[in-house]
């Protein structure tokens, strides 16, 4: 049962943090249709320039902040440069993204050179809490309830607020957002750039998680989020924290019990859901 | 009217490469070149089996390497375990071709129905699944190891399998032109521009989908032998994304749906990588040239739109249509004429 | 007192190498219902579409309330006052009756409130199925959602395309019954193919023909025009 309990948790938090990189991915892939192969990039740049506020401050805090800021400008520049040109055609797409992506990861190495940083849990939120066999790391109950927070403020703002109620109209008929005196550009925008500061975000959580970050980890997270994104059903945020939980706990629970299947748990989990549930594990609707 | 002359300028053009190809070797006397060469030949006939896919049906893998690293392995493993005759090589080629064509079947069969998101994702799921066999199934293939093993000895003279190589690439080429041109290529660029309208003709698109599907894994497959042989070694990375990667890149910065695109695309891709990376011996600025690859795809897509040789194609056209304008009244009077006669 | 709300000078329209509208001249009066009428394919939606920015002009002028409106980015145009109810009615479907009303709403001040309260009792059903999902409301319904939503803001013009169309006839007269409703707060411009319903609530009518502009008038001079009507409507 301690076994359990601690297998569980690990895959808790893991997968709380692939669905802080799924969110964004959810608003711009889900939602807006753009495939995005830089998500990735925006994640290794959150993650190295949240760690040099970090370390420069002393403050993770300001840490965090400084990698959604980072989020947000990296974001803006994209839309803007990259993405723009490129809206409702994905075969340019997945070109100008990956050739972007190449840029921003090479950029890392030129900006933090090219080896890994070792980061380190701020003070406070090191250690654990031991209750007889369950050892309950702090740092990773910390990252289960800002994912839990985070998905309730998205819901709250998609469902309950007007930008939300706009976001969802303009997914569904962009033309007739703009007749009703919606600068649906801006919105998009504004949708891009909010994405990718959840990445960014994601990216800083990750980095004192896993103890190194390193230029390439941005490509394995990407694709690890744009399965999420697939299982859960596409632009559903419910369905990507059940898809990312689900991804977390299964590679918690087979890299211990199954340890030669582990690298394929989530092709295997993504096949399945594909072949008998196309539409994606959590969605109730009839689109897929 | 209609048919192809055949000294036609695109023909010409072919011709003229193709010659210029064969004694490239002869030229150039650079068994580096020679070698960059070959490896830019594999590589087209690769991207050129992917634009079956991407821009002859509008399909996007994710999930191509699997076929690539089904035809690397079985040439390797064949010709480890017997002998490394020529024969033994062409046995594996056509092994692997069998091979790929059966799980390309399957494989279509179970993931064309979705839709392109999710079919995309689920052939990046299947060869996913594919790259872990191969890494786990040591016995076979040494995992990420991988093995060496002896090409046939003919192959050894690179100017020799130069020569292969371009013959494999030329005849690929002018098969899968076949396939395109003929009615089953007609009916897939139907689905390519309305799949449900060509469904509603009474076309099983499923069919034809999968069919290209399979065209375009056995075409991967020969390109992964020849692979092989060009490295004499085998690992996982054959299997691995970078592979389908490097397909749909070239297919896509050389343009879709052309053919020789792809083959442009290669050429482009495998150049600036070659040089690029050479550049960075001499001057440092260029240690991190991997950012300047990303710019060019960056600058084609902003450039050419089209990819390279369609762009170039939509300026040919118009430039022709802008010259012929002013013949336009010529053109019409033999139409009269006929008229004429006819009545 | 015959204010020109809304005025197209020798309007051209190109959407892709099609040149639709060759040559439009209309102008709407304020507090008047004009109505566009043609064949199929005539241009009329593409009027429509071109004065509220959808497919935006490549030769002449849109000029609303003395400004020209003809570069304007749509959402634009929209702000300026001007309602468009598409054809095909561009409900939100997965959005509720209130939520596509929210959408609308730009700004949340009393006046708003009451015109919202006023067009719900114009229109009951919308306020019997404030919490259904768009998608399943009836054609009529839909028609009244999306005639709502154009009209909630302080709106000066509306553009309404096809009303009646696909609409039972019992349907077809409460919507009539509303736009004679709203034609006493602002200036309608309509296209309809049901020349009965177009001549009981017009003031005006434009002939269009081929993307040109070709009679216009009273609707009272159309009615009793019974060569016209043949030439243009086949009716008559």
């Amino acid at each position: 049962m301690d076994l359990f309990i601690n297998l569980f948790i690990n895959g808790l938090a893991t997968g709380m943090l692939i669905f802080l990189l799924a969110s964004g991915l959810t608003l711009i892939f889900g939602l807006m249709d753009v495939l995005n192969f830089a998500h990735g990039g925006l994640f290794v740049w959150g993650a190295y320039s949240g760690i040099f506020a970090y370390t420069w401050s002393g403050s993770f805090i300001v840490g965090i902040l400084g990698a959604i800021v980072t989020g947000f400008v990296l974001g803006w520049v994209t839309e803007k440069l990259i993405i723009t040109p490129v809206y409702g055609n994905h075969v340019q797409q997945i070109l100008i993204t990956l050739g972007f992506m190449l840029v921003l990861s090479e950029l890392i190495k030129v900006v933090f050179g090219p080896n890994g940083i070792p980061v380190e849990v701020p003070s406070y939120l090191a250690g654990s809490w031991e209750f007889g066999e369950v050892i309950l790391i702090k740092y990773r109950i910390f990252i289960i309830f800002i994912g839990f927070v985070i998905f309730g403020i998205f819901q709250y703002v998609l469902k309950k607020t007007k930008i939300g109620l706009i976001v969802r109209a303009g997914v569904m008929d962009k033309e007739m957002v703009q007749v009703l005196g919606i600068n649906i550009k801006r919105v998009f925008l504004f949708v891009f750039m909010t994405g990718s500061a959840m990445a960014a975000f994601g990216g800083m959580l990750m980095a004192p998680y896993s103890g190194v970050i390193y230029a390439e980890m941005g490509m394995e997270y990407a694709i690890l989020g744009f399965i999420v994104v697939v299982i859960g059903g596409m632009g559903s945020f419910s369905g990507s924290l059940m898809a990312a939980i689900l991804v977390g706990l299964a590679g918690s629970f087979m890299a211990y019990y199954v340890p030669y299947l582990s690298l394929a748990v989530n092709m295997i989990l993504m096949a399945i859901v594909l072949i008998f549930r196309p539409q994606g594990l959590f969605t109730n609707a009839k689109e897929g | 009217m209609g048919q192809e002359k055949y000294y036609s300028l695109k023909n010409v053009i072919f011709l003229i490469i193709i010659i210029a190809l064969i004694f490239f070797p002869y030229v150039a006397d650079s068994r580096t070149l020679t070698i960059l060469m070959t490896q830019v030949f594999i590589f087209s006939i690769l991207a050129m089996s992917y634009d079956i896919l991407l821009g002859y049906t509008g399909i996007v893998s994710f999930g191509h390497a699997m076929f690539f690293g089904i035809g690397a392995y079985t040439t390797a493993i064949l010709l480890s375990m017997y002998d490394n005759t020529m024969m033994i090589f062409l046995i594996s080629i056509i092994v692997g071709m069998i091979f790929t064509g059966f799980v390309s079947f399957l494989v279509g069969l179970l993931t064309l129905r979705l839709k392109s998101h999710f079919f995309a994702m689920l052939t990046l799921a299947i060869s996913g699944l594919f790259l872990v066999v191969a890494e786990k199934w040591r016995t076979v293939t040494k995992g990420n190891d991988g093995f060496t093993f002896r090409a046939p000895d003919l192959f050894r003279d690179r100017v020799f399998f130069y020569f292969f190589v371009l013959v494999c690439l030329v005849v690929a080429f002018l098969v899968l032109r076949r396939f395109v041109t003929s009615p089953l290529g007609k009916v897939l660029i139907a689905v390519r521009e309305n799949e449900q309208r060509t469904r509603s003709l009474g076309f099983r698109t499923l069919h034809y989908k999968v069919i290209a599907s399979i065209v375009a894994g056995v075409v991967a497959s020969l390109s992964g032998s020849l692979y092989a042989i060009s490295l004499r070694f085998v690992n996982t990375s054959v299997m691995s994304m970078d592979i389908t990667l490097d397909a749909l890149l070239m297919t896509i910065i050389g343009g879709v749906g052309t053919l020789v695109g792809p083959i442009v695309g290669s050429f482009v891709i495998e150049i600036a990588q070659h040089y690029l990376s050479g550049l960075a011996n001499d001057y440092p600025i260029f240690e991190r040239w991997i950012i300047f690859f990303g710019m060019l795809y960056i600058l084609v897509v902003i450039f050419f739109p089209k990819g390279i040789v369609g762009t170039v194609y939509v300026k040919y056209l118009t430039w022709k249509s802008k010259k012929s304008r002013p013949q336009q009244p010529k053109q019409s009077v033999p139409l009269v004429k006929d008229k004429e006669r006819l009545e | 007192m015959m204010n020109s709300l809304l005025k197209l000078d020798q309007l051209q329209t190109h959407i892709g190498q099609y040149h639709i509208l060759q040559g439009i001249q209309f102008e709407a009066i304020e507090g008047e219902v004009s109505v566009l009428l043609g064949r199929n394919g005539a241009g009329k939606t593409t009027t429509l579409k071109t004065i509220i920015g959808l497919t935006p002009a490549s030769h002449g002028k849109v000029m609303f309330e003395g400004q020209e409106i003809t570069k304007r980015k749509t959402y634009d145009i929209a702000n300026l006052g001007i309602g468009y109810v598409p054809e095909d009615q561009g409900i939100f479907k997965g959005l509720t009756v209130e939520e596509n009303m929210k959408v609308a709403i730009r700004k949340e001040t009393d006046e708003v409130c009451e015109k919202q309260a006023y067009i719900l009792e114009l229109f009951p059903d919308l306020k019997k199925f404030w919490k259904k999902a768009g998608g399943h409301l009836s054609g009529g319904q839909k028609q009244m959602l999306s005639m709502a939503r154009a009209f909630v803001n302080d709106s000066k013009l509306l553009l309404i395309d096809e009303p009646s169309k696909g609409l039972a006839p019992i349907v077809v007269e409460k919507v009539m019954e509303a736009i004679t409703e709203m034609k006493k707060k602002t200036t309608i411009i309509l296209v309809e193919q049901n020349f009965i319903m177009a001549s009981r609530i017009g003031d005006t009518y434009t002939l269009i023909d081929d993307g040109k502009t070709v009679h216009s008038g009273s609707m009272a001079e159309l009615i009793g025009d019974e060569e016209l009507k043949r030439k243009y409507l086949g009716i008559g």
